[in-house]
C-alpha cells in the first residue's frame, strides 16, 4: 500500500485560515471533538487519518477523513472539473484539495472494509471513482499513485468476494 | 509415406500446441517466439506464429493441476531445476508434455550473496554458465523465453549500479548470438525511475522487463509507461501483498491477509495484469509451497500438496470458470487471541468455519508455531518454526478449537489447516503474543 506522503502540497496561509474558520462555524461533533485536528490543512488531516488507520483507530480515522471531506470537498470538485487528465508530476500538488480528499475516501473505504462494512467501503471507494477520479498521492518511491485506481480494484476484489458465497 | 506423412503432420499439429511426448523431446526443435507491436498499439508474443498471451506460474510443481487450471507457462529461477528428473523425466520434458511453456531462468549472481559484479573471474564463470545452459535447452520445444536473472539488483535501494546493468546487456547479447528464436527478459524486484533508467541506458538488448511486485503490481504498466520504458513488460512473480507491505502487530508480526482476502487479491491481480497491452502475461508466485514468514503466505499449495483457494481464483481469472473441485472458502473468525498480548496458559475458544462449494466435509487441523525469527530478504531460503505441543485441547468437525496458550513468553500464531479430502484445502493464520502481566503494560 503506498501511502501519501505529507508535506508534498503548497497550502498557503489562505486556505489555513480558511480551514480554522471553517472548523469554527460547522463546530465539532462530540467523536470529532476528541480529535486534534492540527492546523486542519488537508495534508495533514490525511496523514493523521493514515496514522490512524495504520494504528488501528477506525473511529478516528472517520473523523479525520470527513472532516477534511466537509472542509475541502467543495475545492477538491472544483479542481476535479478543471482538470481532464491526470495532471503532471510538477503540476500535481497544485491539485492539493483534489488529492487529500480523494485519498481521505479511499482511507474511508478501508476503514469501512476493517468494520465489515462492505456496502459502506465500496459507496467511498464508488464516489472517489466518480467524483475524484484524478486524485494524486506522492509515493516516496518516485511517483504519483492514483487512489480512484486502487478503489476501482478494491471494488473488484469486494465484487469477486461476494461471489465466494 | 503415407503414414510418415500423417506423422510429421500430427507431430506438426502437437509442436504448435506445445505439447511433445517426452519420447520425441529430443527431436522435436524450438518453437520460434518473437515480440510483435509497439508501446502505442500494445505488444503480442508471437510463439510458432501464434499469438500468445502468458497465463504463468512461478514453481515447478503440480503441472498437471495448472494445466488443468488454464495455466499455460511455468517459469523458473535456474536451469537446474528444469533439468532435474523426476521419474527419469527432466522437468522441461513434462512441461512440454503437458503442453506448458518454460520461462527459463538463469540464476545470476547477487551481491549480498557475495557475487562481485567488479570481479573479472567471477564474471567470467557465470559468463561460461549462461552460455553453457543456454546451448543445452535452445533447441527445446517447450522454451518460451529466456529469463536473465532475478532480483540481482537487489531487493533493496535504488537497484541502478551501472556495472550489473551493463554485464546484463552482455549477456544478453552472448544470448541473442547463440539463439535468435526466443526473446530475453531480465527479472527486477519492483521498479522505480532510477532502477528503469539504467536499464534503458546500459541494458538495450533485453528484449522483456520482468518485474516482481505485489501490493502495486497492477500498476506495474502505468508506472513504466511514466518512466518512459518502451519494451514489453512481464509480472514475473505476483498475488498479495508482502509481509514487508502490510500492517504489523505492536511485537512487529506481518499480519498475513485470511485465505479469503488473498484469493480477491489474486483474481483481481491476475485479470488487471493481463489486461494491459503492454503486458505480455504474468506468473503467480508462488506454484507450489515454501516457508516466507509463514509457510502460508505465499504458497498457493498446503505444505501436504492440496491446491487453495488462490489456485481457484487464479483459474477463475484466466477461464471465466472455476476449477471442478473448489477449496473450502472462509465464512466466519472469532478470534479473541488476534493480535493481542495475553497471558501465558490462558484458554481460549476460537473459531474459524469454512464451506466446502461442493458440500463435503471438512477436516480441521490446528496448531501453534513460534512466531518465525529467520527473517530474510529477496525470498532467501527460511526455517519452519517447529510446533508447540499441548496447545490445543479441543478442536470439532466445525471450526471450533480450545487453545490453551504456551506457558513461555514469546510471539506466536495459531495456523488453521483445513481439507476437503480431494485435493483442496485451504490455510489461515493469527498471530499473538504470549508475556507476563507485568510486560502486557497497556492491558492493566
Amino acid at each position: 500500500m503506498y501511502r501519501c506522503a505529507a508535506g508534498v502540497r503548497n497550502v498557503g496561509m489562505v486556505w489555513v485560515w480558511l480551514a480554522v474558520s471553517a472548523a469554527v462555524v460547522v463546530g465539532l461533533s462530540r467523536a470529532q471533538a476528541d480529535e486534534d485536528f492540527g492546523d486542519f490543512r488537508s495534508a495533514t488531516l490525511t496523514s493523521k487519518a493514515w496514522e490512524a488507520l495504520g494504528a488501528g483507530k477506525l473511529k478516528s480515522a472517520l473523523s479525520f477523513t470527513d472532516k477534511c471531506r466537509e472542509l475541502y470537498m467543495e475545492e477538491a470538485r472544483n479542481q476535479q472539473g478543471s482538470v481532464n487528465e491526470f495532471a503532471s508530476d510538477e503540476d500535481a500538488p497544485k491539485l492539493w484539495a483534489l488529492n487529500d480528499v480523494g485519498t481521505c475516501l479511499f482511507i474511508e473505504g478501508q476503514v469501512y472494509e476493517q468494520q465489515k462494512k462492505s456496502k459502506e467501503a465500496v459507496a467511498a471507494y464508488e464516489q472517489l471513482v466518480a467524483q475524484l477520479g484524478y486524485a494524486q498521492c506522492w509515493d516516496p518511491q518516485g511517483w504519483f499513485w492514483k487512489p480512484a485506481e486502487a478503489a476501482a480494484k478494491r471494488i473488484k476484489e469486494l465484487e469477486f468476494d461476494a461471489k465466494l458465497d | 509415406m503415407r503414414s510418415l506423412t500423417k506423422a510429421i503432420l500430427s507431430t506438426a499439429v502437437l509442436m504448435q500446441a506445445g505439447v511433445v511426448a517426452a519420447s520425441d523431446v529430443s527431436k522435436a526443435a524450438a518453437i520460434p517466439v518473437r515480440i510483435e507491436g509497439s508501446i502505442v498499439e500494445g505488444f503480442s508474443l508471437l510463439r510458432g506464429g501464434k499469438p500468445f498471451q502468458i497465463r504463468g506460474a512461478g514453481g515447478h510443481e503440480h503441472l498437471d493441476v495448472l494445466a488443468a487450471c488454464g495455466g499455460n507457462t511455468i517459469r523458473t529461477w535456474d536451469v537446474e531445476t528444469l533439468l532435474k528428473k523426476t521419474d527419469g523425466v527432466r522437468l522441461i520434458d513434462r512441461a512440454a508434455e503437458r503442453g506448458i511453456a518454460v520461462t527459463v531462468g538463469i540464476w545470476l549472481g547477487h551481491e549480498r550473496h557475495g557475487f562481485d559484479y567488479g570481479n573479472p573471474r567471477q564474471l567470467q564463470q557465470q559468463r561460461d554458465r549462461v552460455v553453457e545452459a543456454v546451448k543445452a535447452l535452445r533447441d527445446h520445444p517447450a522454451v518460451l523465453t529466456w529469463g536473465l536473472g532475478n532480483e540481482m539488483e537487489g531487493p533493496t535501494g535504488s537497484g541502478d549500479r551501472r556495472q550489473i546493468w551493463q554485464e546484463i546487456d552482455r549477456l544478453a547479447g552472448f544470448i541473442k548470438s547463440l539463439d535468435t528464436a526466443h526473446p530475453v527478459m531480465t527479472v527486477v524486484a519492483n521498479i522505480n525511475p532510477a532502477k528503469v533508467a539504467a536499464i534503458k541506458q546500459h541494458a538495450p538488448q533485453v528484449d522483456i522487463l520482468g518485474v516482481n511486485a505485489y501490493s502495486g503490481a497492477t500498476g506495474i504498466g502505468g508506472q513504466l509507461r511514466q518512466l518512459g520504458w518502451e519494451k514489453p513488460y512481464c509480472i514475473t512473480e505476483y498475488g498479495l501483498p508482502g509481509p514487508w507491505e502490510v500492517e504489523k502487530t505492536a511485537w512487529n508480526a506481518p499480519r498475513e491477509p485470511t485465505s479469503r482476502k488473498k484469493a480477491g487479491s489474486y483474481n483481481v491481480a491476475t485479470r488487471e495484469i493481463l489486461a494491459d497491452k503492454a503486458c505480455l502475461g504474468a506468473y503467480v508466485f508462488l506454484w507450489g509451497q515454501k516457508q516466507e514468514a509463514t509457510a502460508s503466505w505465499f504458497g498457493m499449495f498446503l505444505p501436504s500438496g492440496e491446491k487453495t483457494i488462490t489456485v481457484d481464483a487464479v483459474t477463475d481469472a484466466w477461464t471465466d470458470h472455476w476449477p471442478a473441485d473448489r477449496s473450502p472458502v472462509l465464512r466466519e473468525v472469532e478470534m479473541p487471541l488476534d493480535g493481542r498480548l495475553l497471558e501465558p496458559g490462558a484458554k481460549l475458544q476460537v473459531t474459524a468455519r469454512y464451506r466446502d462449494p461442493e458440500g463435503e466435509p471438512l477436516s480441521y487441523e490446528w496448531e501453534v508455531r513460534r512466531e518465525s525469527s529467520d527473517h530474510q530478504v529477496g525470498g532467501d531460503v527460511e526455517q519452519r518454526p517447529a510446533v508447540v505441543p499441548d496447545c490445543i485441547v479441543m478442536a470439532d468437525a466445525a471450526g471450533e478449537a480450545t487453545v490453551r496458550l504456551p506457558r513461555k513468553p514469546g510471539a506466536y500464531r495459531l495456523f488453521v489447516t483445513v481439507r476437503d479430502g480431494h485435493g483442496s484445502g485451504c490455510m489461515d493464520n493469527w498471530p499473538f503474543a504470549v508475556t507476563t502481566t507485568d510486560e502486557q503494560g497497556s492491558t492493566r
